[in-house]
């Protein structure tokens, strides 16, 4: 047992994942063959033995409350406590509790949305918070890492990825480490080689999450976690890193997306991931076994339950309750649910949202760089 | 609160003719069909009939099946009111003792089956694999006014020499039961699927429970003196995928069948069969894999040749290994090079680099009273190059 509380952001505007985020938010994005990514971190969470967890969301998020239900299938189904899903309000408040006008967007930053669930924050009873983004797929060993935070002394422990990033992406934030781990810069979008991304997870007191929060209303009326908080205040913060060496990602775009489901083919992405001791557990949908058929050719491919299998597969990724009819041939392709491909189809380098039904005898051919993506219940 | 009807799933079985794959678990929860435990057929029809209230009468070996059951929430059995329940025999202020036989197992739980004051009792096995729409059943004894309704099927006139046979009128009544005939007047099978009138059952159980004589079975005691006291039996025909489980032949052959969709559809959404989910993740079809007419689960890694057969969650296939027409239950390993052929492999068994378990019945075409399927013990490790001939069952590491 610990003394930890889960706080996951499921939300991110993330337009360049175009068709795939139409009817659902980053977090809710089908990805693995069987999950939904928000589906690690919660994991991640339970298995750490959080029974606790507050899921914030802001649009879009019609899938994922579908996805989550009660949280049964994560064992957050509790009496007391378990899963507690927060939809914005109508409004957001402004940092000094000032009510701003009701067509004003809800939070724009992490610090916002927490400002905008205050009342839930009061009545956390865990001593500690873990905050992380719904959209990070990773299975970090977050017991372990709670252990560390309470043995460094740290004020916030920030889980910072091995590979060290070359700064290029504006979106994202890195740390630049010192002696025993310490952080001694926070930085957004930097054009610098040798500092280490940070994956949006950070473990602190509540005590100290709501301090900060009320001196940031005080003085700078900040909306952003990480710049105002962490880049602001690291002089006075004792900040400490966690850095982890397998395998994490974040999909930013369709491209992104194909890249990172086409990783789960290699050994080493699926046993990080999957790592037996920590399961990835996810919404079950009660499916038979995949039935592979005589006529079938399946080569490194990553297959979920409930599928068909006629024809030739290379190199894909296939969701749940995916039929292939004879004739087929497909390489470098991701069939998300129920996606229904005619015979003698012939595919590559394609993206098939949920349902989506490409008819018999249709070619038709993506770049690794632009594969093609099919919308949810298209029919081609 | 007053429930319509109650199942009550008999589950205490040995299955003693199940060998080394029931030595440490009931029958019940032996592994079916990919993703399945025997149970999850009777449990998933009572659910997808309607029924909301089931009892499973545990006695042998019931540990793993009282886990695998929990709360009954994978068959969304998880109630309020009604639900699973998993029902061992218990003490009371006269002494305990063992379920003596399946109709002494339902009278010691008439206790239970009073808290819903059902109108109907449910009597089931939990050792067959079919898919049945126990509602229609019990709208058919309730239009034939029956005091006992028995699920039937037609089987060939020599199977008919091996199970409990029913002799029917025209109208549907039955007016005799054959236990295993030798020449059969009928071949109706009973199912050992029963709907009672509960007034009338109960009183036949407290009439069982008093003659010392009795060997207090279903089949052979309530059913046969319910005739023999006149009370109104029929028949309920039933056409459709039913085949029990009960020996290695039988467990392999039905595993073969769900091969074939036009024996039992497992796809259909309609009525799916649930099961307890493992977690594991999606499963890896290697570079140099070959998989045909097989399924396969969340958990397993292919590198090897997989034909004709049924994977469960978790089997590892390693390269160059081969595995021909046999049955491979959760978290087996089949090493590097190693050939399986007409085999069973049970849960957690290890097959090591070049092992040969099994082998194809033209093997034996001179002696054909030698070969059957070869199984190996759930646990057991076979070490690299060792053999185990069909018809053989290892229970023990061989290194």
């Amino acid at each position: 047992m610990n003394d930890m509380h889960g706080i996951l952001f499921a939300y991110s505007s993330n337009f360049r994942l175009k068709e795939l985020t139409e009817h659902r938010t980053a977090s809710s994005l089908p990805f693995g063959a069987r999950y939904r990514v928000i589906d690690f971190m919660l994991s991640n969470m339970v298995n750490a033995g959080i029974t606790d967890v507050g899921v914030i969301m802001r649009e879009n998020y019609q899938s994922l409350l579908d996805h989550l239900g009660s949280g049964r299938d994560w064992d957050l189904s509790r009496k007391r406590g378990g899963l507690r899903i927060l939809p914005p309000f109508a409004y957001a408040l402004t940092t000094d509790n000032k009510r701003v006008s009701r067509d004003a967007s809800p939070y724009r930053g992490k610090l916002e949305a927490l400002q905008a669930v205050g009342a839930y924050l009061d009545h956390i009873k865990q001593e500690y918070i873990v905050l992380a983004d719904g959209d990070l797929i990773v299975n970090l060993p977050l017991e372990e890492i709670f252990e560390q935070h309470l043995a460094s002394g740290a004020d916030i422990t920030c889980v910072c990825s091995s590979k060290r990033g070359d700064g290029l992406d504006a979106e994202a934030s890195y740390a630049r480490l010192g002696t025993r781990g310490r952080i001694t810069e926070v930085l957004i979008g930097a054009m610098e080689e040798g500092i280490f991304p940070l994956l949006g997870v950070y473990i602190l007191s509540k005590k100290k999450l709501t301090d900060l929060m009320a001196e940031n209303s005080q003085h700078h009326n900040g909306v952003h976690f990480t710049r105002d908080i962490l880049q602001r205040m690291q002089p006075h913060l004792r900040l400490m890193s966690y850095v982890y060496d397998g395998f994490s990602t974040r999909l930013r775009s369709v491209s992104d997306y194909f890249e990172q489901s086409m990783n789960l083919l290699k050994p080493g992405v699926r046993s990080d991931l999957f790592y037996r001791g920590r399961p990835i557990k996810t919404k079950v949908r009660d499916d038979a076994s995949t039935y592979y058929a005589p006529e079938s050719r399946v080569k490194h491919c990553v297959v979920a339950d409930g599928c068909v299998i006629r024809g030739s597969l290379e190199n894909c990724v296939v969701f749940r309750g995916v039929r292939i009819d004879e004739g087929a041939v497909l390489k470098n392709c991701i069939f998300m649910q129920d996606t229904r491909i005619e015979k003698s189809v012939e595919l590559s380098y394609a993206i098939t949202d949920k349902e989506v039904c490409i008819r018999e005898g249709r070619s038709l051919k993506g770049h690794e760089v632009h594969p093609i993506a099919f919308s949810k219940g298209s029919v081609v | 609160m007053k429930k319509e009807c109650v199942a009550m799933l008999l589950a205490g079985g040995q299955g003693s003719r199940l060998y080394v794959l029931t030595a440490n678990v009931a029958k019940p929860a032996v592994p079916f069909g990919g993703k399945y435990r025997l149970i999850d057929f009777p449990l998933s029809n009572c659910v997808n009939s309607g029924i909301d209230t089931v009892g499973v009468l545990t006695q042998y070996q019931p540990h793993e099946l009282n886990a695998y059951i929990g709360t009954g929430q994978p068959w969304d059995l998880d109630r309020l009111d009604g639900g699973a329940h998993v029902l061992p025999p218990y003490m009371t202020n006269r002494g305990s003792e063992w379920y003596k036989g399946s109709a002494n197992a339902v009278y010691q739980n008439i206790g239970f089956i009073e808290q819903y004051n059902p109108e109907y009792v449910l009597v089931l096995g939990g050792d067959h694999i079919y898919r049945m729409d126990y509602s229609l059943m019990l709208d058919h004894h309730k239009e034939t006014g029956a005091d006992c309704t028995i699920s039937v099927i037609d089987v060939s006139y020599e199977e008919a020499k091996s199970f409990g046979i029913m002799n029917v009128n025209p109208d549907g009544t039955i007016y005799e039961f054959e236990e295993k005939p030798k020449n059969p007047k009928s071949t109706l099978a009973s199912m050992g699927i029963y709907v009672f009138s509960w007034e009338k059952l109960k009183r036949h159980l407290i009439l069982d429970e008093a003659d010392p004589k009795s060997v207090n079975d279903f089949g052979k005691n309530i059913i046969s003196n319910m005739l023999a006291a006149g009370e109104k039996m029929v028949a309920y025909r039933f056409s459709g995928y039913w085949k029990d489980v009960g020996t290695i032949d039988s467990l392999w052959d039905a595993n073969m069948d769900m091969l074939l969709s036009d024996e039992i559809d497992l796809f259909t959404p309609a009525w799916r069969i649930y099961a307890r989910n493992p977690a594991s993740p999606p499963h890896y079809v290697g570079d140099n894999a070959v998989v045909s007419h097989s399924l396969v689960t969340e958990g397993c890694e292919v590198y090897g040749h997989v034909c004709n057969s049924v994977l469960f969650n978790d089997v590892t296939v390693d390269q160059g290994a081969f595995v021909e027409y046999s049955i491979i239950m959760p978290g087996a390993v089949i090493g590097r090079g190693a050939v399986v052929k007409y085999a069973i492999i049970a849960e957690g068994a290890r097959i090591e680099s070049g092992a040969t378990i099994g082998a194809p019945p033209g093997d034996y075409a001179d002696e054909p009273d030698r070969w059957g399927i070869a199984v190996v013990a759930a646990g057991v490790t076979i070490g690299p190059g060792r053999i185990v001939n069909a018809k053989q069952m290892a229970d023990r590491d061989e290194l």
